[in-house]
């Protein structure tokens, strides 16, 4: 059982984390140079406008007073409106929109990296020093090293361009478009946001097949990436594991090897792959920047992108500091899965 | 035996599964593609490299806003497709429109609606301008979200606009203003709906439901997809729409955006490098179709920081010592054509007679030893994104720091991460010399001319026997990153921006585009291509690419 003090004190714990990210994310934008109003005048504006611009934003404020107004607002978690990729609209609002795009992504990258780095990291540990041993930590070194920005297009070309059997970009074909709720017992309710989930509510097969197919190789190149480090993990974690007495003592008493491998390794190899798995969550996040912007997906890592090309300083804080938050409050559910499977933690 | 039952079904579930997923795959692909071109008008897919939220005309500077905003809405006048520039009438009848002195009057069509139903009148129009540029209208955008086209296109020259009558527009200007009637025809003087502008207590929210007399009205913004989709205007007073809806879909990866095209998943796109262009030449499935440019891509002395440059001799010598044909060449691989002068070809004005700098780096040297500055070291700035006009602009860099050192100079590049921050820097003149360039808004002269190189000062600000001022004096436009300011010149384009005759208006550019080259404020390096690529599905003498204005969707069919 995990005691309330111990979440209590985590959850204190994310307020200076959450404050130095956004102190952070506030003083390099702010120091790095580049003024929106430029951008949201544009090049033709005269320097009085620019001027202007400047002094209707609140720009030409000494820098503690921005800061003292941003942190305001951020407390009530209001970044403010955005100035150029969604001119007018409220931040909030639109990472409300792209949330869910990112956390798809995200979950189908664990999902495949789970899938797959489990059973490769128990084999290869099983099979030390065999070809499959080999071969999966060659494959793992690979995929930890080869960047998202080159192996997503070269999915593409092989995938997509060479095979034609996989869509290059996009979350959904192109002229499917789902409604924006859908009933339940005559009740009227929003959709996820997540396109694989929503065309199941909606009861829309074709769709689903459509939003699958173009999740699958977004999915298959930021999972690669988890998979890589999930292996290798769990392979070290197992090595560790299979030379233990208990291991020994069920073998010795005739239990056969898979099932001493599944019921009582698997269990205890697990508790390390737990916390990398939620460390690596943050590694999705940020590697879905990358696969966003290659495979053409509307979530936060292309509104970043296009942010920091705007000097949209209120849509670069809002997103970054949502994905701090996602970030620390997966690696709080770790820590209490963590401290459940393993009460000394909470000492 | 247990174990191998369970091994036998496994293996079955996994070939089941297996043959599921390809099954599934392919049909969901083959629906996508199926989909896109399939009857009843079909729908067109436009591939686009960023996603804007925010579709009103009038709060934006960005290219691919642009290009569904004129799906949406009309413009008074405008450019005829693919034409390089003339003009044909919009909102106002074809022989409709007259710029006589500083009064331009314009013949509206009339039973031209709105795609909520209401009618166009002088009214809409007058209330269009006064939202973009009249602080004291009720309605007004404010200067924090009007785009830099609000003075830029209208409140710089207009005066007074008189919509007494129904369906005539008078503008009284505050000078002679020729180019006039082709800011008229720019984007961002898209005419918006009167009952919209006053039914909205944010202005600023009119860009996510716009409502104008295009061949394509607004349906739905998809953000979370990155999709508008436009619905075909059966009502729409021109020619088309041809297609039942159009979907702008983005993919921010040039290669990927090129193979969606190659698969059918998108029917059109553009801004496609060097390389991405080379898949789409490559596919049987698509096509490239270019264009001549309206556009300039230079470097820039900036005469009011760095002494050297004041000396003509100077300019000339580095201009010589820059190989641009290898530029265009080898580094934009042919996707644009050199140039020793800021028009391009079909813009009236362009000198036939001058020619590019060839390179030639001994009389480089020996124009330096005259002018006595054989030992200058220099800053480049340069942002790194690629743009049309420049798409490989640090190695744009290396070639001309290579080229110099090979005749003595010293060049220190100075690399931007993001544009905005370069603009900055080049708009307070903190550099020695700048890469830049401009993609027309109008296709005049007098939008590069006098834009880009004429100061604004007055003719008096600048010292006898001196051809550049201060980023400080009076006045100046920043958009002249160098400072140059010869009297002889801007007399030249300031007289062809007040004269309505053509043929001395095309002569007087002439003598200033001579002048330009002769006087090398710049070094001019090139025009890029406009290219597009088009997917088989489209028939392809309906789709025209134009090099301004556009992209005119309403005309394309499908197969």
């Amino acid at each position: 059982m995990v005691s309330k003090r111990f979440i209590a004190k985590r959850l204190l714990l994310l307020v200076p984390v959450l404050f130095g990210v956004s102190t952070f994310v506030f003083a390099i934008l702010h120091l790095s140079g580049g003024d929106p109003a430029r951008i949201i005048a544009g090049q033709r504006a005269s320097e009085e406008v620019v001027r202007q611009v400047r002094q209707d934003l609140g720009l030409n404020d000494p820098i503690l007073v921005q800061y003292g107004r941003f942190l305001v607002d951020v407390v009530q978690f209001d970044f403010g409106n955005s100035y150029q990729v969604s001119k007018g609209n409220p931040v909030r609002q639109v990472l409300i929109a792209r949330l869910p795009v990112t956390i798809e992504l995200a979950l189908y990258g664990q999902f495949i990296g789970l899938a797959l780095g489990l059973p490769l990291g128990i084999l290869s540990a099983i099979k030390q020093d065999s070809l499959l041993d080999h071969t999966t930590r060659i494959g793992a070194l690979a995929g930890i090293s080869v960047p998202i920005y080159w192996s997503g297009p070269l999915l593409i070309l092989f995938f997509s361009g060479y095979l034609g059997i996989f869509p290059a970009a996009g979350r959904i074909g192109s002229t499917i478009f789902l409604d924006n709720s859908w009933t339940l017992l005559g009740m009227e309710l929003p959709l996820t946001g997540m396109v694989t989930i929503d065309t199941l509510l909606l009861g829309r097969p074709v769709a689903w097949l459509s939003a699958v197919s173009h999740l699958f190789l977004p999915a298959i190149t930021i999972g690669v990436y988890s998979m890589a480090l999930v292996s290798r993990m769990m392979r070290s974690s197992m090595l560790e594991v299979i030379r233990q007495d208990y291991m020994r003592t069920a073998r010795a008493k005739g239990q056969g090897a898979k099932i001493t491998v599944m019921k009582h390794g698997f269990r205890n190899a697990m508790i390390p792959v737990i916390t990398v798995v939620g460390i690596q969550f943050g590694t999705l996040l940020g590697g879905a920047v990358l696969t966003e912007t290659v495979f053409g997906i509307g979530g936060i890592g292309t509104l970043i992108v296009s942010a920091i090309n705007a000097t949209d300083y209120p849509v670069v804080q809002g997103a970054v500091l949502t994905f701090a938050l996602l970030f620390t409050l997966v690696n709080l559910g770790v820590d209490i899965t963590y401290s459940y499977l393993d009460p000394r933690i909470q000492q | 035996m247990a174990d191998g039952d369970n091994g036998m079904e496994r293996r079955d579930f996994l070939k089941t599964a297996g043959a599921a997923t390809a099954a599934a795959t392919t049909t969901a692909t083959a629906g996508c593609i199926s989909s896109l071109t399939g009857g009843g008008g079909g729908s067109l897919v436009y591939a686009r490299g960023d996603h804007p939220e925010n579709y009103d005309p009038q709060q934006t500077t960005s290219g691919e806003v642009a290009k569904v905003t004129n799906q949406i809405f009309d413009q008074l006048i405008q450019f005829q497709p693919g034409s390089g520039g003339a003009l044909s009438d919009g909102l106002a009848k074809s022989d409709g429109w007259s710029l006589s002195g500083t009064t331009a009057t314009l013949e509206l069509k009339e039973d031209v609606t709105f795609h909520d139903g209401s009618d166009f009148t002088a009214a809409d129009v007058k209330a269009t301008i006064r939202r973009f540029t009249d602080e004291n209208y009720e309605y007004y955008l404010g200067t924090e979200n009007a785009s830099g086209y609000a003075g830029f296109t209208f409140g710089n020259w207009v005066d007074s606009i008189d919509a007494s009558s129904e369906y005539t527009v008078e503008f009284t200007l505050t000078q002679k203003y020729a180019p006039f009637l082709r800011n008229l025809a720019m984007f961002a003087a898209a005419i918006l709906s009167q009952d919209q502008i006053t039914g909205l207590d944010d202005q600023t929210e009119l860009g996510t439901n716009p409502i104008g007399t295009g061949p394509f009205s607004f349906d739905e913004l998809d953000n979370s997809n990155q999709r508008v989709r436009l619905a075909a205007n059966n009502d729409y007073f021109g020619d088309g729409p041809n297609v039942g809806e159009v979907i702008f879909k983005t993919i921010g990866q040039n290669s990927s955006r090129a193979q969606d095209v190659v698969n059918g998943d998108s029917h059109i796109t553009d801004n496609l490098g060097a390389e991405s262009s080379t898949t789409i030449e490559e596919a049987d499935t698509a096509q490239i179709k270019s264009k001549p440019g309206i556009n300039t891509g230079y470097m820039a002395f900036n005469m009011a920081r760095k002494e050297a440059f004041r000396d003509r001799r100077v300019r000339r010598a580095i201009s010589l010592a820059v190989n641009t044909e290898a530029i265009v060449n080898d580094i934009y691989q042919g996707f644009a054509v050199q140039t020793g002068q800021p028009l391009p070809e079909g813009v009236m004005g362009r000198n036939p007679n001058v020619e590019p700098y060839p390179t030639d780096k001994e009389q480089a040297e020996s124009l330096l030893e005259e002018a006595d500055a054989t030992d200058i070291e220099f800053e480049l700035a340069t942002f790194s994104n690629p743009r049309g006009y420049n798409p490989s602009p640090i190695q744009t860099a290396n070639q001309v720091k290579s080229d110099l050192e090979e005749i003595g100079l010293s060049v220190n590049i100075n690399q931007f991460s993001t544009f905005s921050s370069y603009l900055d820097y080049t708009s307070a003149g903190n550099h020695d010399a700048c890469f830049l360039g401009w993609y027309t808004d109008n296709a005049d002269p007098d939008n590069f001319l006098y834009v880009l190189l004429d100061p604004k000062v007055d003719m008096d600000a600048v010292p006898d026997g001196q051809d550049w001022v201060s980023f400080d004096t009076e006045g100046y436009s920043t958009l002249n990153v160098g400072g140059w300011a010869n009297t002889e010149y801007m007399q030249l384009v300031r007289d062809g921006q007040s004269t309505y005759d053509e043929a001395t208006r095309k002569q007087k550019y002439q003598e200033a585009s001579k002048l330009a080259h002769d006087e090398a404020p710049w070094i001019f390096v090139d025009h890029a291509k406009t290219i597009r690529a088009i997917n088989e599905a489209v028939v392809s003498d309906s789709f025209t690419v134009s090099s301004v204005g556009g992209p005119y969707l309403e005309l394309v069919e499908l197969q």
